[in-house]
């Protein structure tokens, strides 16, 4: 049986008018390989930043178990954001050291676990490097590197593998495999829902701010009655997704209105002229 | 988690540092420009002014001077000048300022400038025709005028004596007696004070706030534009550390280029007291501190403020938008602080934003240290800077912070 981490309980979270996630209860168990899958806009990163405590909801809870604020948990949190967040004027070990100085762990530790991931990962040689001139699939892998260096026991990944190439992204599989052997909890976000199946203990479905669907791989198929993951995804989203539009939404009124007010409207004639034609 | 650790802002702050310091291009901008510009300006800038007057003076200039009947002592005190010229005769002309045939020698320069003189019973009238954007004609105008107006004096003074009258008393009734710097009561010291006190002033606070702008939006702006600014946030550092954090980094940098400016600044004043140009100013070791109080206050005062106001924006081209008109907020005031006496000044303009910081610099350049002025702008200077910081770590703590154009 495993032991809850952290509870969402009725979490919502708005950005003026627009509602990213409405009443979501979630339950994270220790030691779970947790995806969150849909598509873009859906609400995964929303959900990940109030699991990390940066954003705090508009109502519910997010509490671990012993009922502390999020924010508590972050000595033991590893988190690769979508972005990567790397400094382009640092090298990549002087960028896991910065956050592994943050969480209090000496340079010698931060190091040693560092160089046995960074060998995983085939990045030894380059962690002297200053990552301006890395790849994003380099990026990606020194932002997993920088996560893992202090040793979480949670890891909150969002879309670790894109950008990277097959073997990479198969050499981060299998690092979250290994730290699910150690006991870590892993909350993984990504649209890809053959990786998800492959790395996941459990799916969570986030559609439209929604969640749609919570299980295994299998209990998923049984649910929508349907033979492929794929199509039971399709089953649970018949609904059209929204656009990202979080920024948008938050602009300042007369930001929005100036903009706007300098844009041309798109060349509708155009469009009349090629119906013609045809 | 503690939401206050030193060592947190201790290693956001060197991160900070070492990440600015990496960028050839800001230290330029901050630390060698600064350092510099004043003995480029009060140094290298009066010699080259100097080169280019000597290469005037040797300038061999084509002069022509119109006139019927040349008048042998303007002609003779025309040699004397050094200048070379030639004599054609005066044209008929309605007034001897209308350019007439001449115009096209003028304006393509095959003549640098025409003199035109003509006698009009016991007085001359005169007029020179030259092209004001060509540097060769106006050297030719302004050594004809030294000229003309030496033989005018001279002329003046034939006058006077011929009339029986003496020349010195006529001219000069009223003359000062003994030496004119002797009779100054203010010792070198408080006059350079005195000096110093109408730009250093003006120098500092403009200098302080353009120094912490590139830093301060590169350092919160900038992360969010580059997306940096998330993965620091799930870090076990409270939204007030990072801006303590980030404030001493922008300080650090702030200060060390405001005192680069300084030190380029006393080493150009050292070179003038050393030519005589300007005293070193006599201030005690309280004003010095109660200098350096108030520039403090200040800083402390416009980093929370850039931070804060950086913070706010998306990107930084936004950042840039807003912050650097902004800098007109310190250079109005401060041309304003410039022209206010400080004789029987009223006690409450040690109270407003930025006028008193600056009101209070200039007091304790001249050495006047005023203890209810310094409670006033001490006190409000604290009041601001930490209504500032407020604003900032309230900046630092809204949640949009997190999204970036990335």
């Amino acid at each position: 049986m495993m032991e809850p981490l952290l509870t969402l309980t009725g979490v919502s979270k708005s950005f003026g008018e627009l509602k990213a996630l409405h009443q979501i209860d979630l339950q994270i168990n220790s030691g779970e390989v947790i995806g969150l899958v849909g598509s873009n806009g859906a609400g995964k990163t929303t959900l990940l930043r109030l699991m990390a405590g940066v954003y705090t909801p508009s109502s519910g809870t997010v509490l671990l178990s012993d009922g502390q604020p999020v924010t508590q948990m972050r000595q033991a949190l590893g988190v690769v954001p979508e972005s990567t967040g790397l400094y382009s004027r640092l090298t990549a070990w002087e960028n896991i050291r910065y956050h592994s100085r943050m969480h209090g762990v000496s340079d010698r530790s931060a190091w040693a676990r560092t160089a046995k991931f960074a060998h995983h990962l085939d990045m030894s040689e380059n962690l002297g490097r200053h990552t301006k001139g890395f790849s994003r699939g380099m990026k990606q892998k020194t932002a997993l590197l920088r996560a893992l260096a202090h040793g979480p026991s949670i890891l909150l990944l969002d879309e670790p593998t894109a950008g990277l190439d097959i073997t990479s992204a198969r050499t981060v599989r299998k690092l979250v495999e290994q730290l699910k052997q150690e006991g870590g909890t892993v909350i993984y976000s990504t649209h890809q829902l053959a990786e998800a199946e492959q790395v996941c203990d459990r799916i969570v479905i986030v559609h439209n701010g929604d969640i749609r669907a919570d299980g295994s791989p299998h209990q998923l198929l049984e649910e929508t009655e349907t033979q492929t993951l794929e199509e039971a995804y399709v089953a649970l989203t018949k609904d059209a997704a929204r656009s990202r539009q979080e920024d948008d939404e938050k602009e300042a009124r007369f930001t929005g209105w100036w903009r706007r007010f300098f844009t041309p409207k798109p060349p509708v004639h155009l469009m009349e002229e090629v119906k013609e034609s045809e | 988690m503690s939401d206050f650790s030193t060592h947190r802002i201790r290693a956001i702050a060197k991160k900070e540092v070492v990440e600015f310091v990496r960028d050839w291009r800001t230290i330029m901008a901050i630390i060698v420009i600064p350092l510099l510009m004043f003995p480029l300006l009060f140094i290298l800038f009066p010699i080259l002014l100097e080169s280019e007057a000597a290469e005037l003076d040797a300038l061999e200039l084509s002069i022509v001077i119109q006139t019927n009947e040349m008048e042998p002592t303007l002609e003779m005190a025309i040699e004397t000048a050094g200048i070379e010229f030639s004599i054609e005769p005066l044209a008929n002309l309605t007034e001897l300022s209308e350019p007439g045939e001449d115009l096209e020698r003028v304006r393509n320069s095959s003549v640098d400038a025409i003199l035109r003189f003509e006698q009009d019973n016991s007085t001359w009238n005169y007029a020179i025709l030259h092209l004001s954007t060509s540097e060769r004609s106006n050297e030719a105008w302004n050594r004809l005028l030294d000229a003309l107006s030496t033989w005018e004096k001279e002329e003046v003074e034939r006058r006077i004596a011929d009339s029986g009258m003496d020349v010195n008393a006529t001219l000069d009734p009223l003359r000062w007696d003994g030496d004119v710097t002797q009779s100054d009561v203010a010792t070198s010291g408080e006059q350079a004070g005195m000096v110093l006190s109408l730009f250093i002033p003006l120098v500092l606070a403009i200098w302080t706030y353009s120094s912490a702008l590139q830093p301060s939006i590169d350092m919160t702006a900038g992360e969010r534009e580059r997306g940096t600014l998330e993965a620091l946030l799930c870090l076990p550092c409270s939204r007030l550390e990072l801006l303590l954090g980030k404030w001493v980094a922008v300080a650090t940098i702030t200060g060390v280029g405001v005192l680069l400016q300084i030190c380029g600044l006393l080493f150009a004043i050292g070179y003038l007291a050393s030519s005589s140009v300007i005293g070193l100013p006599e201030l005690s070791i309280g004003t010095v501190a109660l200098l350096a109080t108030a520039i403090l206050l200040f800083a402390i005062m416009v980093v929370a403020l850039e931070l804060a106001l950086a913070m706010r924006s998306h990107s930084v081209k936004e950042a840039g938008s807003i912050l650097a008109p902004m800098l007109l907020l310190i250079v109005f005031p401060a041309l304003f602080t410039q022209v206010i006496n400080l004789d029987g000044i009223e006690s409450f303009w040690f109270a407003i934003p930025v006028v008193n910081i600056l009101l209070a610099l200039r007091e304790l350049l001249m050495n006047r240290v005023i203890t209810e002025h310094i409670i006033i702008w001490a006190g409000s200077s604290i009041f601001y800077a930490g209504l500032a910081a407020y604003y900032a770590s309230r900046q630092f703590n809204r949640e949009d912070i997190v999204t970036s154009l990335s």
